[in-house]
């Protein structure tokens, strides 16, 4: 049901932004008007968002320690998943962020049978880490269309992307990778009964979105060949404040430009700011030396105890029968019969 | 025990298994809808303990039932079952039905279900009523020897 | 058709998992806590009610106070808000937990555990719950909800073992921490977790043992070590001017099997000379607060630097305990610190500088004893443990709160001789819980004991069919005190011991008699046996 309510939302998305390419006023508002409320509300939500949380003060150093803590000197520490030392947490860091290190973790190798077969969370494992990467290419890719001149770097990573010359135009590896990731992910919400049991709406709706701007994209790049030159135009007036709209624009241009501007608003309300999260969570980006310096909390506050001489108080016969040394023997509390 | 039950199902044959794996999902009936699937197809038995518990005592006594009726294999493997169903929130019923599926999963993938196997899967079931019976009296007793030590603590 | 006929009471198939009924059944729960105990501790709402009851008696305001407390503990913990908010339901928790494994309630996978509380985060605390209520996630707050927090935050051991898988380190324990707290705050508690606290904050232990008890108890130990060991072994009690502090877990004196590792370490101190005391006023390294609020966790962990300045120890060390680690290494030196009265640890024996306890000066006893064996300071005979085929069981807290990983290790690889390791996924950080930490150790709640227990009582089994392992070895009292029951159910045959049970096993003592049995009273294996058994 929440899976067809964000089918539903995507479609409709779809049908606006087909609408609004056929009349002439909403031309101007999908390619200018959108864009922008879209990217600001994007930047000062993200903003907002990342600012609250590091705000919110880190009260206790709470690492997970995912191995051999530093102790001993003869005993081999596990400096990256139990890291001491700031530059070890900043390993432990980019490895979650940039390889998904904890996500293989869930991987295990078993034998079935005579055979080595590789467990469902592997999978989960490569999707999500092709679908990030693949995402991040094509993102830099699409700088070729803000910048004159285009940079070598957008140009060498184009050349490595379509290293294998397949089909004309030749086809994106990254594009693939992606579309094949997305499926993998969305097939997988509706497979697995336990994720599908734990799936909200905006998981749903997240990767529909996602696969609605890479469909229209390739079908931009593959098939229905988009007037690349009035996009760059486009593209290069919105970058300079310099609005300008071509009037070559594509009915599935405008689709593409509407899913990614409904992407970059949505993103800062959703989940999505895991991306921002990330780098922010107290298990993960604390060095485990907290015997050895202290983590000091900034709302620390006086409670109330029971202090040593309330408690000898309390016990004072009781003390004294057993024979426990006492702090206060004086004579006003000792037994006068 | 060796008489011969239905169309020479020789234990570890592959119409054996597929009887026990009938009986598996048959089986995974009592627990919650959720549950099932995951239950049902995760192997690995350090991940899935209470799948793979299910799995693998229900294969063996599959094979006795259809087999030799081996005393020695069967109560270990009936007693890992009920004794996984007996600390669930399962009602007495509910714990031991799954001796029942089996019948169903006979008829179903071996069209009919002969006189010997009736009076085995009868006998089954109440060794299951016995076992769960006494699952729960040592449950009971595991938890006063607990209240027996506390109540030791606050009198010393 | 008979199956037509048990299909009647047979159990309805959970739906969506926002409706929040939840069934309170005896044997999954744990009874409410005393009125005198909430009472004393000056927590609110103290009443006679229980989880079975059907009007929980809750504050008028209780939906204010909890929403309140919600917006509080957002603004003072970067976690809880970025727990709230980052989670991407990708599911790889799912099947790490232990109860999950073991129950198999989907509301018991840790992502879902979140949820219940995020789902209410997303209806009072953003604009896309607000506007989109149920499509954006979001859920009312009902007093169904509120017993459904009840259920599911007490059926959390708070072992951390899904925030080793989770892509963003969401760590369920944190959740459940202030799923607690706010429970706490309109009087929803369990007397297991209160009781022991009360006595804690009183008399100084869990158990409620007063000074007088208290010696007696270190005496009889004493005097069983020197009866085992020929020698006169005394234990110091609050003796000012000692070098050491030794603090215990308070089940170490008191429960069995715990009693054997305080055997263990008093024998250990004897045979080394250690300059230390124990007390009756910090006479408990545990802590219940951590299971109730951070405060009472501050509160009860006040005496142990306290008790140490008063005395004038130079360092302290710390006996084997699970959640006792979790608040000594990552809680008290930023709570009740510094403690800038103290010095960095040192081994008298062999000179070690304890660097990694530079500021909080606390010491685990296996961090020191395996320093004393690594020096070669101890007399170990590990033939004295032949009769036992060792597992060990990695507790919760010292492993993913800490990472001591292998110091009990290389202790039990030197003073046993037949050591193996349960499988890869069960051990070490991914070490599965007993089921009963966090407070939910009592018997009235064995039944989800029993559930919660099982991953890790299928591991034990597999070890013992594979390689005859006939004792589990652990670092944790709660371990201690709940696995036996746990194993006499799930894999009978295999005992629970601490790894300092073991070592005063091993140890040979200077001027000790003949020793013919282990602490236990076991005899030894006799010699030529154990060495064809283990050829």
């Amino acid at each position: 049901m929440r899976a067809f309510w964000s089918l539903l939302a995507v479609a409709a998305l779809v049908l606006v932004g087909l609408a609004g390419a056929a009349a002439a006023g909403g031309r101007v508002i999908l390619a200018l008007a959108v864009p922008y409320a879209a990217f600001a509300v994007f930047l000062g939500g993200f903003c907002w968002r990342v600012v609250r949380w590091s705000r919110a003060p880190v009260p206790f150093r709470i690492p997970v320690t995912c191995g051999q803590q530093k102790s001993l000197p003869w005993i081999r520490s596990s400096r990256i998943d139990n890291p001491f030392t700031v530059p070890a947490v900043v390993v432990r860091m980019a490895g979650e962020v940039l390889l998904f290190r904890s996500l293989f973790r869930n991987n295990r190798a078993r034998l079935a049978g005579e055979r080595l077969v590789l467990g469902e969370n592997k999978y989960l494992w490569l999707g999500s880490l092709a679908f990030h990467w693949s995402l991040l290419m094509i993102l830099l890719r699409h700088l070729r269309l803000f910048m004159e001149p285009v940079p070598a770097l957008v140009n060498r990573l184009e050349q490595l992307d379509g290293f294998f010359q397949l089909g004309a135009p030749p086809i994106y590896l990254s594009d693939i990778a992606l579309l094949a990731s997305l499926g993998y992910l969305i097939v997988r919400r509706f497979r697995d009964p336990m994720v599908r049991y734990i799936s909200l709406f905006t998981d749903y709706f997240a990767l529909l979105l996602l696969l609605g701007i890479a469909g229209t994209g390739m079908l931009m790049r593959y098939y229905l060949r988009a007037d690349i030159v009035s996009v760059k135009q486009l593209a290069l007036s919105i970058a300079a404040f310099h609005p300008v709209v071509p009037s070559a624009l594509s009915p599935v241009f405008l689709v593409h430009l509407l899913l990614v501007s409904t992407l970059a608003a949505y993103f800062p309300f959703s989940k999505l700011m895991h991306a921002g999260g990330v780098f922010l969570s107290p298990t993960r980006n604390l060095a485990n030396n907290s015997r050895s310096r202290r983590h000091v909390n900034p709302w620390n506050y006086p409670v109330k105890t029971h202090p040593y001489a309330e408690w000898e108080e309390e016990f004072r016969e009781k003390l004294k029968e057993a024979g426990i040394p006492l702090e206060a023997e004086h004579a006003g509390n000792a037994r006068t019969d | 025990m060796t008489d011969a039950p239905i169309a020479a199902p020789v234990p570890g044959s592959s119409l054996t298994e597929a009887i026990a794996e009938r009986w598996v999902s048959l089986s995974m009936n009592s627990w919650p809808g959720a549950a099932r699937p995951f239950l049902s197809e995760e192997k690995d038995p350090f991940r899935n303990p209470i799948g793979s518990t299910v799995r693998r005592n229900l294969h063996i006594l599959a094979r006795e039932v259809l087999g030799g009726m081996q005393e020695a294999s069967v109560a270990p493997a009936l007693d890992a079952l009920v004794r996984l169903h007996a600390v669930q929130d399962l009602s007495p019923g509910d714990a031991v039905r799954f001796v029942f599926d089996l019948r169903t999963a006979i008829r179903e993938r071996a069209g009919t279900v002969p006189e010997t196997m009736h009076a085995r899967i009868d006998s089954l079931a109440l060794m299951a009523f016995s076992q769960y019976a006494r699952c729960r009296e040592q449950i009971f007793e595991l938890r006063l020897r607990e209240i027996r030590f506390r109540a030791e603590c606050a009198t010393r | 058709m008979p199956g037509t006929l048990v299909q009647i009471e047979s159990k309805p198939p959970r739906g969506d998992w926002t409706d929040p009924h939840v069934e309170f059944r005896k044997g999954s729960i744990c009874y409410s806590a005393a009125p005198k105990n909430l009472e004393y501790l000056g927590l609110p709402n103290p009443r006679v009610w229980q989880p079975l009851d059907a009007d929980w008696k809750l504050p008028p305001d209780w939906k204010r106070i909890l929403l309140e407390g919600m917006k509080d503990r957002l603004k003072k913990y970067r976690s809880f808000r970025l727990f709230m908010e980052i989670c991407v339901r990708c599911g790889a928790c799912a099947d790490k937990c232990h109860f999950y494994l073991g129950s198999a309630d989907p509301k018991n996978m840790p992502v879902m555990r979140a949820e219940l509380m995020r789902s209410v985060y997303r209806r009072y605390f953003t604009l896309t719950g607000r506007l989109f209520g149920a499509l954006a996630g979001a859920r009312e707050l009902t007093e169904d909800v509120v017993k459904e927090w009840f259920y599911y935050f007490y059926q959390c051991t708070e072992c951390r073992r899904c925030s080793v898988f989770c892509p963003y380190g969401i760590d369920t324990a944190e959740i459940t921490m202030m799923g607690r707290e706010l429970l706490n705050l309109i009087g929803c508690n369990t007397n297991w977790i209160l009781e022991p606290a009360a006595n804690c904050f009183r008399m100084g232990n869990h158990l409620g043992i007063q000074p007088h008890g208290f010696k007696d108890s270190i005496d009889f130990a004493a005097e069983e070590a020197s009866e085992i060991t020929g020698l006169k072994i005394e234990v110091p009690i609050q003796r000012k001017g000692a070098e050491v502090l030794f603090v215990m877990p308070s089940a170490d004196y008191f429960a069995s099997p715990h009693y054997y590792t305080l055997l263990g370490y008093l024998m250990l101190f004897h045979e080394i000379g250690l300059d230390y005391t124990v007390s009756a006023y910090a006479s408990e390294g545990g802590n219940f607060g951590l299971f109730s609020s951070h405060e009472m966790m501050k509160r009860l962990n006040a005496k142990i630097y306290e008790e140490a300045r008063r005395l004038g120890v130079k360092w302290i060390l710390g006996g084997e305990c699970g959640h006792m680690w979790r608040v000594l290494h990552q809680y008290m030196d930023t709570m009740n610190g510094p403690a800038d009265f103290l010095e960095v640890p040192v081994s008298p024996m062999t000179g070690t500088v304890f660097e990694n306890t530079r500021s909080t000066k606390m010491v685990h006893i296996c961090e020191f004893t395996a320093d004393l064996i690594h020096h070669g300071r101890l007399r170990l005979d590990p033939s004295r443990n032949d009769h036992w085929n060792v597992t060990y069981h990695d507790s919760c807290n010292p492993a993913r709160g800490m990472g001591l990983l292998e110091e009990p290790r290389y202790i039990l690889n030197s003073v046993s001789r037949h050591f193996h390791e349960m499988p890869e996924n069960t051990i070490r950080e991914q070490t599965f819980c007993c089921g009963s930490g966090a407070g939910l150790g009592t018997d009235e709640n064995l039944e989800m004991r029993l559930r919660g227990g099982f991953p890790r009582a299928n591991a034990v089994k597999y070890v013992k069919e594979k390689y005859g392992v006939n004792l589990l070895t652990c670092i944790c009292a709660i371990d201690k005190a709940t696995l036996p029951t746990l194993l006499e159910y799930w894999v009978p045959g295999v005992e629970v011991a601490g790894v300092h049970e073991l070592l005063g096993n091993a140890l040979v003592m200077t001027g000790e008699k003949e020793r013919t049995a282990d602490l236990r009273g076991e005899p030894f294996a006799p010699a030529r046996e154990s060495e064809a058994l283990h050829a």
